[in-house]
């Protein structure tokens, strides 16, 4: 079931009507018809993997428990982390990474005559495991860390399946979301009002901007590079960068909104990422959930900057790479990363290295190069081999003349997609302030016309959101 | 600079007048009244793609008469021109450029 889709809103209105009038009796009434509805929505793809999902829960709530005896009794947490980190990490590769180190291994084994003994499994990726799994090793290490308190076992599985961050995140930790369960939620019309600008432009960036670029350019450049002309390749990578942008984004916002009308406040995911003035910038502004969490645990863990220079750079390149790979089992992906790490790492030297006096860059100059960067990661990410990448790499540089694909339309999508980079950062809370003040009437009106003239733009059908893969 | 825990919707807005939850109510109520009659072309479509059976067609026959009733009355037509100028919109090609492949719809 998609946001984007009238099976989601004939879905959403009764929960919401459930949840403002058996929930405004009973908070924990509340939280169980949340629950059920989670289950629900995770059910419509594969009934069998809310299974996984309570397990998933029920083996972090079991490890929490233990770990909150070993720190009251003044014992190590170590071994109960341990078990726990190493039961999500097996829950996660085994679903997303079985496969691609057979496939890795299967050449070798062949070479040594044991290839017809590798299993043959068609392996179905859950959605959204990456993100609960994440948000099941956060909750234990904060557990671990003191951070935050064990939650009860209806507390962290609503954490593991509440709907509106299922399946694409924003990875919402323990300690921002289970003291929000705990009490009971209020709703203030500044947050009703941005919920629903969120919901409205979150589905325009989705089903219009990023569907139209997508049909249209993107998916066309990446199929067959060398067919295309070298304007609508470099069109097509910034179709690309936008796209993703439209797509992610749109899906946080839809998500941030949704919770808000139940009640639940979701951290930021995105801060107008390509206006970041260095790599470091771009990744507090992109993904801020998943950037953060690699920061709080993996980054800091490895030692963080608790080093020299080069220490600081192995821990920025092994994050970047395992950054990389949580996003699939791929080689592309790892190149993505690795380019991230790489360019992070050169950053960090240049800061530690640079000539005194020597001038900075200019802030336009400075963000267009680091807008580059990511865009030529961009085509590693989105290539379905590292062959398509690199092939599309070198039909860029062949740069054929003309332009076939890329209308006016598309080009001014990618200029509209590029420039809400470039609006005051207050915006949104200044609109969100001045919608508040609309009498219902006039906001409800507002909203329904403005998800018409999304629907007569929009394609018939929404593709599944990209993060939904990951 | 976003803290990684600030929300989006943490606005601090003037709340006079009715509570947050009644602006919601009213608001999604008169949006999805909205909808069902600008848009309940959209309702039969959905109809159509359910799985069909005795309880899918009546569905189906409720919506599809709302649809109707809607179309007589050129509730209808604000959409439908909406798509058209979107559709011209989408046709355009630069000078030079072949009209392309684009509408996939």
């Amino acid at each position: 079931m998609l946001f984007p889709t009238l099976d989601f809103g004939l879905f959403f209105l009764p929960v919401l009507l459930l949840v403002w009038t058996v929930g405004l009796a009973s908070n924990e009434w509340r939280k169980i018809i949340l629950l059920l509805a989670s289950w629900v929505f995770y059910g419509f793809w594969d009934w069998r993997f809310v299974a996984l999902l309570i397990a998933s829960a029920a083996i972090n709530w079991g490890c929490a428990q233990a770990i909150q005896r070993r720190l009251d009794d003044g014992r190590s947490a170590q071994p109960w982390l341990g078990i726990g980190v190493a039961a999500n990490l097996a829950i996660l590769g085994f679903f997303k990474y079985f496969g691609f180190f057979l496939e890795q291994l299967a050449p070798i084994l062949a070479r040594a005559g044991w290839g017809r003994d590798l299993p043959v499994l068609e392996i179905i990726l859950p959605v959204g495991i990456s993100f609960f799994t994440f948000q099941g090793m956060s909750y234990l290490i904060d557990i671990a860390r003191r951070q935050t308190a064990p939650a009860s076992f209806l507390d962290i599985t609503l954490l593991m399946s509440f709907f509106p961050h299922l399946v694409a995140g924003p990875i919402v930790r323990a300690s921002h979301l289970v003291p929000q369960f705990k009490a009971v939620p209020r709703l203030t019309r500044g947050m009703v009002a941005t919920a629903l600008i969120l919901i409205c432009w979150g589905l325009f960036k989705k089903t219009v901007v990023a569907s139209e670029l997508a049909t249209g350019l993107v998916d066309k450049t990446f199929f067959d590079p060398s067919a295309q002309t070298g304007l609508d390749l470099a069109l097509g990578a910034y179709g690309y960068a936008v796209q993703i942008y439209c797509d992610f984004s749109a899906y946080s916002d839809m998500a941030v909104g949704l919770a808000a009308l139940l009640g639940y406040r979701f951290p930021r995911n995105f801060d107008q990422p390509y206006r970041a003035t260095s790599l470091q910038d771009f990744w507090r502004r992109w993904h801020i959930s998943l950037s953060s969490w690699l920061r709080d645990y993996l980054y800091i863990s490895l030692g963080g900057n608790r080093g020299g220079v080069w220490f600081i750079c192995r821990n920025l390149m092994i994050t970047m790479l395992l950054g990389g790979f949580w996003h699939g089992a791929k080689w592309t992906f790892l190149i993505w990363g690795a380019l991230h790490g790489g360019v992070l790492a050169i950053e960090r030297l240049w800061r530690e290295w640079r000539p005194e006096g020597f001038p900075a860059l200019p802030k336009p100059i400075a963000i267009l190069i680091i807008f580059h960067i990511v865009v030529a990661g961009w085509i590693f990410f989105r290539a379905d081999t590292l062959d398509g990448a690199l092939a599309y790499f070198s039909q860029l540089w062949a740069f054929r003349p003309g332009l076939a694909l890329a209308s006016p339309l598309l080009c001014g999508l990618i200029a509209l997609g590029l420039a809400i980079h470039f609006t005051p950062p207050t915006l949104l809370p200044a609109l969100g302030r001045r919608v508040a003040a609309w009498p219902a009437p006039v906001l409800g009106l507002a909203v329904g016309l403005a998800i018409l003239l999304t629907d007569a733009m929009r394609f018939e059908g929404v593709a599944a959101f990209i993060y939904y893969q990951f | 600079m976003a803290d990684q825990f600030d929300s989006p919707v943490d606005v601090e807005a003037d709340e006079q007048g009715l509570s947050g939850l009644a602006q919601m109510a009213v608001a999604v109520g008169i949006a999805v009244f909205t909808l069902a009659m600008l848009n309940a072309h959209a309702l039969g479509a959905w109809a159509d793609g359910l799985e069909p059976g005795a309880r899918t067609a009546r569905i189906s026959a409720v919506v599809h008469k709302l649809a109707d009733q809607a179309a007589t009355r050129g509730l209808d037509g604000p959409r439908a021109a909406l798509k058209q100028q979107w559709d011209r919109v989408k046709a355009a090609r630069w000078p030079d450029q072949a009209s392309g492949n684009q509408d996939q719809r």
